[in-house]
């Protein structure tokens, strides 16, 4: 998962990285604490790249141009994601460079790039002379040395100084199992210190379990990391695409359900979520298959829901009782179910959906169960 | 025909005769598979599992260790069906042990444990599928992992894949057209792994019965490129039919597996549709398509 900038500059300042002095805005109407004076920088809380070129990096002199700033920077969307919040933190005056580690995963070993010449562009400079780089084995020490070596063929004061920066922030890349840590730019300071002027952090899902810091991290600020609690919590995958989405998702697999997704869109539909449900790791219990229909059931556009399960191993007679029993626990979900069922035991599935008396449609070809998925649809289109 | 016998030639990419055993036999999970896998005609010879108390499961002997298993049986492969932060102890095991093929399916590996892994294998020579896959099979002879069977059927196709399910629909319904496989990877979907596509293509070349190469691919990293680049350097002489789910993945946001997410300008489908086109593949974005486009390449006789 890739934090957001406010979130990974405070994480790592606690373990003493230094960053501009800061806070998180979610309105315009803000009042910077006492002693934060300007010039400010405004910057959009997304993770995707390009924000600056996108025009959700701003700088505000005054308290006026600050609120100013935030009206225009809140709600914009970037790369189809909305800002629903800013970091805003002191500008800074620096020499502007460039330190950035990542994981190489092809072959298992870890980029170091390093340039005197930070900035929005670095992309297009890399290979070119003013961008340095090593690959090296993923240890911290090979890191370190590695960045050493680099950091050789830079003149000046400089030197010390990011070579001093790369030190901290191995550090921190190794201790969160990280997968990328860019800083950029890396402002260094007359009087010989440096700061992290903006930040990216990307950090391994799959090590969440064993990163407690993270993981509380994941949990206190929810609502900037709905997938990734939810998968905390439940143990599996659910993330809403479109809000205003008119098809409901109960799907197993992340490829398949990714792919559902994409042919649906290819229709001119949008789905509400995606879901990856793991029929596999069901044992018995309705729970998951609950939690999912209740939460498309909140979906204030959804208005048919497709289940999707190609059962390789799972018995499709004993998801047929688990699937009976859960929209029986779910009656606020009021829309035609489509169930799109393949593998061992259909017979068996349709007997007990037809024993059950719900009205659910079972097809067992996913191209004419999308089409009954669709039909109840506005605008739907063969 | 000089080609044909220098095919034949090269290493199978997997023995079907091979002498598996299973890192966690007693467990759950172990247990059922190892049952159907056998059903399936694999020979497994031997269970690992360290703190069981039991001599046999369903007739097959457990071991306390990989190593005393290898001794004992002459297993070369291994299918571990342990927990995710259990998997690194278990490929070093198995490595020490002498394995030269290990498969391990669980989900949520570690990236830091997994590049330990990859050292590992590597160093020793090893093969290793994974992590975060339902495993590889060849139809008719051999399955290491869950590969269903309602989808694995012997015929003229070489399966590589991102995704579990999603190569299970699309075999399927190829199947529907009775085209099977000749050699059916997955290669999982995390971001760092033991096989990835470009490692695989050079076997379904030089594999005689391997007419046609179906890769299912996914938006994140860049293992598609690499393929691409894989292909124009080995002349892919065989056509190659792509498919590449993630259309509508938002950027930053892992979509299921750990390795399908996009981040800046890498990993994007239209990098990975650019890069398969240019060496020669057909890049599909609807099932249907791909399975006409394949089914339509092997004529009439295979269709309904």
């Amino acid at each position: 998962m890739i934090l957001l900038e406010h979130d990974a500059k405070e994480l790592l300042a606690e373990g003493g990285i230094p960053i501009p002095a800061g806070f998180l805005a979610v309105t315009s109407d803000v009042a910077p604490p006492a002693g934060l004076t300007g010039p400010w920088m405004v910057k959009a809380q997304v993770p995707v790249g390009g924000r600056g070129k996108a025009g959700g990096i701003r700088r505000a002199e005054t308290a006026a141009e600050l609120r100013q700033a935030l009206d225009r920077v809140l709600g914009m969307t970037i790369k189809g994601q909305t800002v629903h919040s800013c970091r805003v933190e002191q500008a800074v005056q620096g020499m502007e460079c460039y330190l950035s580690f990542s994981l190489d995963p092809t072959r298992g070993r870890l980029n170091v790039l390093l340039s005197t010449e930070g900035g929005v562009d670095i992309e297009a400079h890399t290979g070119k002379s003013i961008v340095l780089s090593a690959d090296t084995a993923f240890t911290p020490d090979a890191a370190i040395e590695a960045t050493c070596k680099l950091a050789g063929g830079i003149a000046g004061p400089s030197r010390g100084t990011l070579i001093r920066a790369a030190e901290q922030l191995i550090g921190k890349f190794f201790e969160f199992e990280a997968t990328l840590l860019e800083v950029n730019p890396l402002f260094i300071c007359n009087d010989g210190s440096w700061v992290a002027g903006d930040m990216k952090f990307a950090v391994d899902d799959n090590a969440l379990v064993r990163q407690p810091r993270l993981s509380e991290f994941v949990h206190r600020r929810a609502d900037a990391y709905p997938e990734m609690e939810l998968k905390l919590t439940n143990g599996f995958d659910f993330i809403v695409i479109d809000p205003e989405g008119e098809i409901g998702l109960v799907t197993t697999g992340a490829g398949l359900s990714l792919q559902i997704l994409d042919e649906l869109a290819a229709r001119g539909h949008n789905a509400f979520n995606f879901c990856d449900i793991r029929t596999g790791q069901l044992r018995g219990d309705p729970t998951r298959l609950i939690h999912v229909l209740k939460w498309i059931a909140a979906g204030p556009a959804v208005r048919s829901v497709l289940i999707n399960f190609f059962a390789g191993i799972t018995h499709l007679g004993e998801i047929a009782h688990l699937l009976v029993a859960a929209l029986k626990a779910v009656p606020e979900l009021r829309v035609p179910v489509t169930a799109r069922l393949i593998g061992n035991g259909y017979d068996e599935a349709v007997a007990v959906f037809a024993a059950a008396g719900h009205p659910l449609r079972v097809e067992p070809d996913l191209d004419r169960a999308v089409d009954l998925a669709l039909a109840p649809l506005s605008g739907a289109r063969p | 025909m000089r080609d044909a016998i220098a095919a034949r030639r090269v290493t199978p990419f997997v023995d079907p005769d091979v002498k598996v055993i299973i890192q966690g036999m007693t467990g759950r999970t172990g247990r059922r598979h190892s049952e159907l896998m056998r059903a399936y005609g694999t020979r497994i010879v031997g269970g690992v599992s360290p703190g069981a108390n039991v001599d046999a499961v369903d007739g097959v002997p457990i071991f306390k260790t990989c190593a005393e298993a290898v001794a004992t049986t002459g297993a070369a492969a291994s299918v571990a069906m342990v927990p995710p932060l259990a998997v690194l102890a278990a490929i070093q095991e198995a490595v020490a042990a002498g394995i030269k093929l290990i498969v391990t399916i669980a989900e949520g590996m570690p990236v830091t444990d997994a590049v330990r892994a990859l050292e590992t294998v590597r160093a020793a020579g090893v093969r290793w599928i994974g992590p975060s896959t339902p495993g590889l099979a060849i139809p008719g002879r051999l399955k290491l992992g869950f590969l269903p069977n309602v989808s694995l059927v012997p015929g003229p196709l070489g399966i590589m894949a991102k995704s579990g399910t999603l190569s299970y629909e699309v075999c399927h319904r190829l199947v529907g057209r009775n085209l099977g496989q000749s050699l059916w990877v997955g290669v999982g979907g995390d971001l760092v792994k033991g096989t990835r596509f470009a490692d695989v293509l050079p076997f379904l070349l030089a594999d005689p019965d391997t007419k046609a190469i179906v890769v299912i691919g996914e938006i994140g990293g860049s293992e598609e490129e690499e393929l691409a680049v894989t292909m124009r350097t080995l002349n892919c002489a065989k056509p190659v039919y792509a498919l590449i789910a993630g259309r509508t993945a938002r950027e930053g946001v892992t979509m299921g597996h750990a390795g399908a997410m996009i981040q800046g300008n890498v990993g994007t489908i239209a990098s990975k549709t650019d890069a398969l086109i240019g060496a020669g593949a057909r890049v599909f974005t609807q099932i249907r398509d791909l399975v006409d486009a394949v089914s339509n390449a092997f004529g009439s006789n295979n269709g309904r």
